[in-house]
Formats: C-alpha cells, structure tokens, sequence
C-alpha cells in the first residue's frame, strides 16, 4: 500500500476542487428536505395551482413521520444512487481516457493504493452527503409531522451505508474495468436494475439478497427487521466489496496499457 | 556499461506489428535519438521501455534499480493542481522522502524555467509550458535512464532551443533515449541514432557511422554559367553531374580532393563563385534511408 497517503491527498484536491464535496451532498439534503416539505405543503401547492372545481374538498391523510423518512430513502435509492453513479463513473476510466493516468502509471504505483485511494475518498463524499441528506430530512420531519427516535433513524442511516458503499464499490470497479465513463455508468445501472429485477422475481425465499438492505434499514423505522437476515444481507455485501477491491485494482493495472499516450 | 539491453522487442496489435523484432543497448550516460516518420513504432517503443505497454514478444534488460524519468509526447496533467503540488506528487510518488519533496519539485521547477508559475493550476498553461513540466516531473526524481517522446516538437525555436541546452546539462548523469524528427536537434545530441520505420529499425549506429554510410561526400563547384560548368565537367575525368552552373564531384577513395579540385580550377584560371565540400546532413540521410529517396 505503498503512496496511499500521496495518491488519498490527489483525490481530495481534486473533488474538492471539482466542487465535488459541495454538489453531492448538496443534491442529497435537497432530495432530503423535499419530501417533508413537499408533503407538508401540498394542500397550499395544490390549491394555488389552480384549476379545481369550486367547492372541490379533498382529504389527504397526513403521512406519519416514519414514512416520510422512508419516502426520503425512496428518492435517496433512486435520483440519490443515479446521482452517485454519475459523479463517479469517470474516476479511473476518465483518467486513462484524457491520458492523465499516464505520468502516475510510468511510476511505480501500487495498482490496490491507486483503487483504494479514489474508493476512500469517494466514500466519505458519498456517506457524508447521505447522512446529511437524510438529518436534513429528519429535522423538518419533526419540525412538520412530529418525533421520530433518533436511535431509529440512525440505525437506518447505519445500515443503508453499506448498500451506498456497495453501489459505488460497483461504480469504481467498472470505471476501473471499462473503456470509458459512459460505459461504467451503463454497466452499473444496468446491475443496479438487475439485481432489484432478480429480488424481486426470485429474491422471496432469499432473505440474505444485499439488494434488501435498503429495504430492512427502512424497517428499522417501524419496528425491528430480521436481525440475522440484515447482517446476512451486509456481510455478502461487505464480500462483495472486497471482492470488488480486488477485481478493481487488477483490472485498473490491466487496462494500464489502454492508457493515452 | 549497457544500462538497457533490448532484444528482439516486438509489439503486434492483431495482423499489425507496431514494433517488431528490435534490438539495441543503451550505454550508461548516452543520448540516443529514435528517428522516424509518423507511425514509424517511436511511442510504442517508449511506452514498452516505460513499462506502460507490455511487449507481445522479445525482452527488456534494465540495470538493477535503474530509475526512469518519462515524458509522453502530449502530457496531460490533472487541471486543478498547480506546478508545484503535480511536481511534488510525481516526485513522492517515484520515491523521493517526503520531506525532501517539495523543494526538489522547486527546485526542478526553476530549472525548467517554470519558477515564476509553481503556484499556477496546470489547466492555464500553454503548450510550451505543458512540455517544461512535462519534462520537470520526468527529472524531478533524478532518474538514470530518461525516456523522452518527441520533447521538443511541440515548441518555439527559442524554447527548443532552451529545452535542448538543459537536456544537453542533464546528458552528464543521465541516459537519454529521445524520439524526434527535428533531425538539426538529433545532430546536436547523439551518440546513437536508430532510424525507425513501419515498426523496424532500419539503421542504427553512431552519428559517425550512419554517416559514413549515408553521408554521400562530395565537392561542389559554382561557376559564373552554364556553359562553364558543362566545359569544366567535360575537361575531367572524375564523373561528375552538373545542374545550372553548379558541378558536384562525387569523392570516393580514389579522389578527387579538394586540393586536385583547387588546383584545376586554378590553372584553367576559372573565375569561381564557389567551393565547398558537403556531406548528407541528417535530413537527407533521413529522406534517404527512412523513404528511401
């Protein structure tokens, strides 16, 4: 792991000078305060929106707080994970595209440092932008629809991480592995799909999917999930990522030679 | 001391062979210049010996630990760091102690003549500035072996000419194998030259040798016309060719020489524009062997 430090200083400079470190966790506490807002407002939205008929009267039950935070995870999983694929589609591929790989590569540079160093920095962005997401969330939840426990709230932020963690571990490795950012950003929504298809047509009798993560955090809010399942679900996933390490830093010193010149 | 052995190196990319068959040896403390027209092999043969490229077949024997500075022909650097932190990262990264880092960087920076632009992000240089960083992160770790992808092209006459100065200081404690095909540039720092073409070297040797194989001696005499150049040339017997009023005597071993030259024109009184001995430069040496014209 020879250079972690020097290559982890080279991925901060450059997501924090990208605005990278601004952005994204300003989408996620955007997506975060919407939902409460938007809900709490809707009456007012509607009716100055206009074209009701006269005397109109609707009735729209009040959401609890809970399922407002699970609506905040609804838009975390799909506009939330969208938004995190993009930003980091390009890291390794875009590097060898553009040719800036080459003056690190012609150096001698541990291919894992390289990988773990980008992984590193991208996950504290991408964590660090979801918690604040979802405490942005939280705050006008109970400033609009009432107390929900801290200890629940945090243990579905806990928990969710690793599926947050996971996707991007996806995103670096096909970044790592494909010839180009578009391509990665395909490949790993196209997984991304594919494993919710595959859970959802065949995932009834596996309760250990880590596509269910998401899925048992929220239930953390309203009760208790199935606690050997969740950490089932989280140690494939935790596998996977390390699996993923692997695959990722082999493939980036493989495609060395794709390098521009 | 051979410091690199390269043998029977070869690059093929599905049917195409990008470099094929190559040998040769770079002696510790030599320039070499890699000569060749556009797709003649010269990157692929850096970027194997920059370990970037892995070779389809043949071997590269390096001295141990030797340490290698490149620079590619278009470096590219990351936009949002400036001169100093890219030249400090490129050293740390090719193992200078962190704490000696940065003023090495500094100190490469100046050297190159980038000092009044350390602080200065990369994305707002100019491409003559690139090529001097370019050539600042391949030294800044003072490496034995220097791997150079066409460093001068891209530049002015004055900073080519700046740039080949410090390259020539850095030829005491550096091997240098540079491609080029400003070939004026080749003339002034080579001990070696190999002539690449379609992935072959098609010659090699000192700057010495090619040329006595290539150089094409000759004298050249100028008259005041035509009419006098076809007389002169009629009254020898050295086979000569004329265009316009000018004569060129080829010189073998058997002559003519300069002095018999001299003397003939001298008792034919002939009134003389000119005369003067030539060799192939380089870049006829280059028309010939590399398009064979």
């Amino acid at each position: 792991m020879k250079h972690f430090g020097i290559l982890m200083q080279k991925e901060w400079r450059e997501n924090a000078r990208n605005y990278k470190i601004y952005w994204i966790p300003a989408i996620f506490i955007l997506l975060g305060i919407t939902e409460p807002a938007v809900n709490y407002f809707l009456p007012q939205i509607l009716k100055a929106s206009g074209g009701l008929p006269e005397g109109a009267v609707f009735e729209i039950p009040t959401p609890t707080p809970e399922q407002i935070l699970m609506a905040v995870l609804q838009q975390f999983q799909t506009i939330g994970m969208a938004v995190l694929i993009l930003a980091y589609m390009a890291t390794i591929a875009g590097e060898r595209k553009s040719g800036t790989a080459t003056l690190l590569y012609v150096r001698p540079l541990s291919f894992s440092a390289y990988f773990l160093s980008k992984w590193v920095v991208a996950a504290a962005i991408s964590l660090a932008s979801v918690w604040l997401g979802f405490f942005s969330g939280y705050y006008y939840t109970l400033l609009f629809f009432g107390e929900v426990e801290i200890i629940k709230l945090l243990q579905m932020i806990g928990f969710y991480s690793f599926w947050v963690l996971l996707i991007l571990t996806i995103v670096l490795a096909a970044s790592a592995a494909l010839p180009n950012g578009g391509l990665a950003a395909a490949a790993a929504f196209a997984l991304y799909v594919l494993l919710q298809l595959a859970d959802g047509l065949f995932g009834a009798n596996w309760s250990v999917s880590p596509v269910k993560i998401p899925q048992y955090a929220a239930t953390w809010l309203t009760g208790n999930p199935d606690i050997s399942s969740l950490w089932g679900a989280v140690g494939i996933a935790v596998v996977i990522i390390l699996v993923l390490f692997g695959f990722g830093s082999w493939t980036a010193q493989k495609n060395k030679a794709k390098t521009k010149v | 001391m051979n410091i690199v052995e390269v043998e029977r190196l070869t690059k093929r990319y599905g049917q195409e062979n990008a470099a094929e068959e190559l040998s040769f040896v770079l002696e510790e403390g030599t320039a070499t210049a890699l000569i060749g027209p556009n797709g003649a092999g010269k990157t692929t043969t850096l970027s194997m010996l920059a370990d970037l490229l892995s070779p389809t077949s043949g071997k590269v024997t390096m001295a141990k630990g030797l340490t290698i500075g490149f620079l590619p022909q278009y470096p590219q650097f990351f936009p949002w760091l400036t001169a100093l932190e890219f030249t400090e990262m490129a050293a740390k990264l090719s193992g200078v102690e962190t704490k000696k880092a940065r003023l090495q960087a500094t100190r490469t920076l100046e050297f190159v003549g980038l000092g009044t632009a350390l602080t200065k992000k990369t994305g707002t240089f100019s491409g003559g500035m690139k090529q001097r960083l370019g050539l600042a992160q391949a030294i800044v770790h003072q490496p034995k072996l220097l791997l150079l992808d066409e460093p001068i092209s891209a530049l002015d006459p004055t900073g080519r000419r700046e740039i080949m100065d410090l390259l020539k200081s850095l030829q005491q404690d550096t091997t240098i194998l540079y491609s080029t095909h400003i070939l004026n540039d080749a003339e002034e720092m080579t001990d070696q030259l190999l002539f690449m073409k379609d992935g072959r070297l098609i010659e090699q040797g000192s700057l010495n040798e090619v040329r006595n194989r290539h150089a094409n001696p000759r004298i050249r005499i100028r008259l005041q016309n035509h009419a006098q150049a076809l007389e002169f040339a009629e009254g020898q017997a050295w086979g000569s060719e004329v265009k316009e009023n000018t004569i060129f005597l080829p010189v073998q071993e058997s002559g003519p020489t300069m002095l018999q030259v001299l003397q003939v024109l001298a008792s034919k009184k002939q009134d003389v524009l000119g005369v003067e001995f030539q060799t192939a430069s380089l870049e006829e040496i280059f028309l010939k062997v590399v398009a064979g014209k």
